[in-house]
């Protein structure tokens, strides 16, 4: 082993390599640009603009107020004042729905940021310390969470802490973030058998830098993967737990609470549920494309094809 | 791979413990206080203290874990503090309905997408494809609690043929199943597409592997291979999604008996967060996740009879 490292050193990387550092800017556009070349991605990314575009200037965007009540015209269908018509409080939809894209963003980034940094960390821990007690410990930890139907965890998490917008994003990174260490650790265990790894232990690093200058940095394609589709389930749940009543409270306009108002007035202003209904759709169908062609464009074998 | 099945068999038991520790560990962190929920406006200082010592709650943060642990092992989960009723029968009266949705949902998505994935793989160019292409797309695009909604919409509100409410007469199978009919639908699109695909994927994967040409080399006839050699590898994916995918079931059967509003566990759960009974919450998350820890030693398990190729260490 030792004479093994010694001469790994010796091979390895001439220093000007070694010192050289990508901007993490010029990943991202170089990622970027690789996923919109494949078909679904474009797509999937341009609804994901929209959607950003709308989440950052909804003011600007919404035609109205997105709490303006006008009770004169309540449940009034679409027409030219009100695109998408108005809810049971003269509420105008459209507002409401471009407004409610601020909520889903939020909670989308919101949670796969926490749930990736926590889960990412723990998985290359463990990873790296394979085999020990620490290992164990951590797998057993992401394996009780992983127990659990994951949204009936979030509900339970959710009665405890009580209904609000960040309690929601607390719950569902709570139960998302074993997914990733999954996925971190399986990569991690075949990352830390690569020479750089061992030239890093060889010149004495601590643990620590190791896993964060020279692990990390090379296992997160699949985890980048992971992110898109996770986003899109997120945005799913945050509007399952609003509509239960237990996520986004009233009078926040989220998707999951017009929905829950439109399952209300179904009967007779079906438009209420429809256009919330379409608004989760097209995210859904976005982040599926965009993660798609994610997953194509960060893996080799995909892209030769 | 016995070994295998052991190992993987008792490491279910350190995990539910620590679920029945996380478990127990949310009803300390809850706010209020049990007794006066229980008791309402009559809460004298005396009534609270007795209740506070019948269920354990003045003593030390252990010792409750440790009653709370005793109990379940027993098979005592507690009484619901609205209704009185023990939360053991009040799940057993709300499982059968949850089974019957899911079980159902899931083996007719199953039959369906396997069958689809298959006939899509065996015939390349045929409209089939197009066909599970646009339903895994609409599995995808449309979550299970926004199908229920829209099918709710549809057949119960815009052409009223389905009954939209309850599970149906006890006793009268007809009912039952005409009100199993959507909510069985909605739950059950999304694992249509997905597993027509996956079966795609798979099934082509195989239909180019080596034995298969050897079989057609032999003569064997082209539906023998194709559906008693080549599906049989091609479900194996399957097996371990639908093992994972009972957790997401039973997720989604808690939006869709909201919706419909069956008795059933979801229902049940729901209900009681919002009344803040939460004996009746711990208990009905605990017997959802021991089903889904069930489920997946089971596919597990079945994955590695299906696959004898598989070494296990």
């Amino acid at each position: 082993m030792n004479t093994e490292s010694t001469q790994q050193t010796e091979v390895g990387c001439p220093p000007g390599q070694l010192m050289f550092k990508r901007k993490w800017t010029d990943t991202l556009r170089v990622t970027f640009r690789a996923v919109i070349k494949v078909k679904g991605g474009l797509w999937g990314g341009i609804f994901i603009s929209i959607m950003l575009i709308c989440a950052i200037g909804a003011q600007w965007i919404a035609p109205s107020d997105p709490n303006a009540q006008d009770i004169m015209s309540r449940f009034a269908a679409p027409s030219r004042d009100h695109f998408f018509g108005t809810d049971y409080l003269g509420r105008d939809i459209f507002s409401r729905i471009v407004y409610g894209c601020r909520i889903a963003v939020l909670v989308a980034f919101g949670t796969v940021t926490f749930s990736s940094v926590i889960g990412v960390f723990l998985g290359v821990v463990s990873g790296y310390n394979e085999g020990k007690k620490l290992d164990y410990f951590i797998i057993w930890l992401f394996d009780i969470i992983r127990s659990f139907p994951q949204i009936i965890l979030a509900l339970g998490i959710v009665a405890v802490l009580g209904p609000s917008l960040f309690n929601v994003v607390i719950a569902l990174a709570f139960t998302a973030f074993p997914f990733y260490g999954r996925i971190a650790r399986a990569q991690t265990l075949s990352v830390k058998q690569a020479d750089y790894v061992k030239a890093a232990e060889a010149m004495g690093l601590k643990p620590f830098q190791i896993i964060m200058r020279h692990i990390t940095p090379n296992i997160m394609a699949p985890v980048i993967v992971c992110l898109g589709m996770d986003m899109a389930t997120m945005i799913v749940w945050e509007s399952g737990l609003s509509f239960l009543g237990l996520g986004v409270r009233p009078p926040e306009a989220s998707w999951g609470i017009m929905l829950r108002n439109g399952y209300k007035y179904m009967q007779t202003s079906p438009w209420m549920l429809l256009w919330p209904a379409l608004a989760i759709s097209l995210a859904m169908i976005a982040f599926s494309l965009f993660s798609e062609g994610l997953r194509v464009a960060l893996d080799p074998k995909e892209r030769e094809r | 791979m016995l070994k295998y099945i052991i190992k993987r068999a008792l490491w279910v038991i350190p995990t539910l413990l620590g679920v029945l520790i996380l478990l127990f560990g949310l009803t300390y962190l809850m706010p209020g206080d049990p007794a006066s929920a229980m008791l309402g406006p009559r809460a004298t200082p005396e009534l609270v203290a007795e209740i506070n010592q019948r269920m354990h709650l003045d003593r030390a943060m252990p010792v409750r874990l440790g009653y709370y642990l005793a109990g379940v092992v027993k098979g005592d989960l507690g009484t619901s503090v609205w209704s009185g009723h023990k939360v053991s029968s009040l799940l057993a009266e709300a499982l059968p309905h949850t089974a019957l949705l899911a079980l159902t949902s899931l083996g007719i998505a199953a039959v369906i997408g396997i069958l689809l994935g298959a006939f899509a793989a065996v015939r390349r160019n045929s409209p089939i494809g197009g066909c599970v292409t646009i339903v895994s797309l609409l599995g995808v695009a449309v979550p299970d609690f926004v199908a229920a909604l829209l099918l709710m919409l549809l057949f119960c509100v815009l052409v009223p043929i389905l009954p939209a409410l309850g599970a149906g007469t006890p006793g009268d199978p007809v009912d039952i199943l005409m009100h199993l009919i959507l909510p069985a639908t909605a739950l059950g699109i999304g694992w249509v597409g997905y597993l027509a695909r996956l079966t795609r994927e798979s099934m082509l994967d195989v239909l180019d592997s080596d034995y298969i040409r050897t079989s057609r080399a032999f003569a064997i006839p082209g539906k023998t291979i194709t559906y008693r050699y080549a599906l049989k590898n091609a479900v194996i994916p399957s097996i371990t999604v639908i093992g994972l995918g009972v957790g997401k079931l039973l997720g989604g059967a808690v939006f869709v008996e909201i919706i419909f509003s069956r008795p059933g566990l979801g229902k049940l759960i729901v209900d009681s967060v919002h009344a803040r009974d939460f004996p009746v919450v711990q208990g009905g998350i605990l017997v959802a996740t021991l089903l889904f820890v069930l489920a997946n030693l089971i596919a597990d398990i079945s994955y590695a009879f299906v696959d004898p190729r598989i070494q296990y260490e």
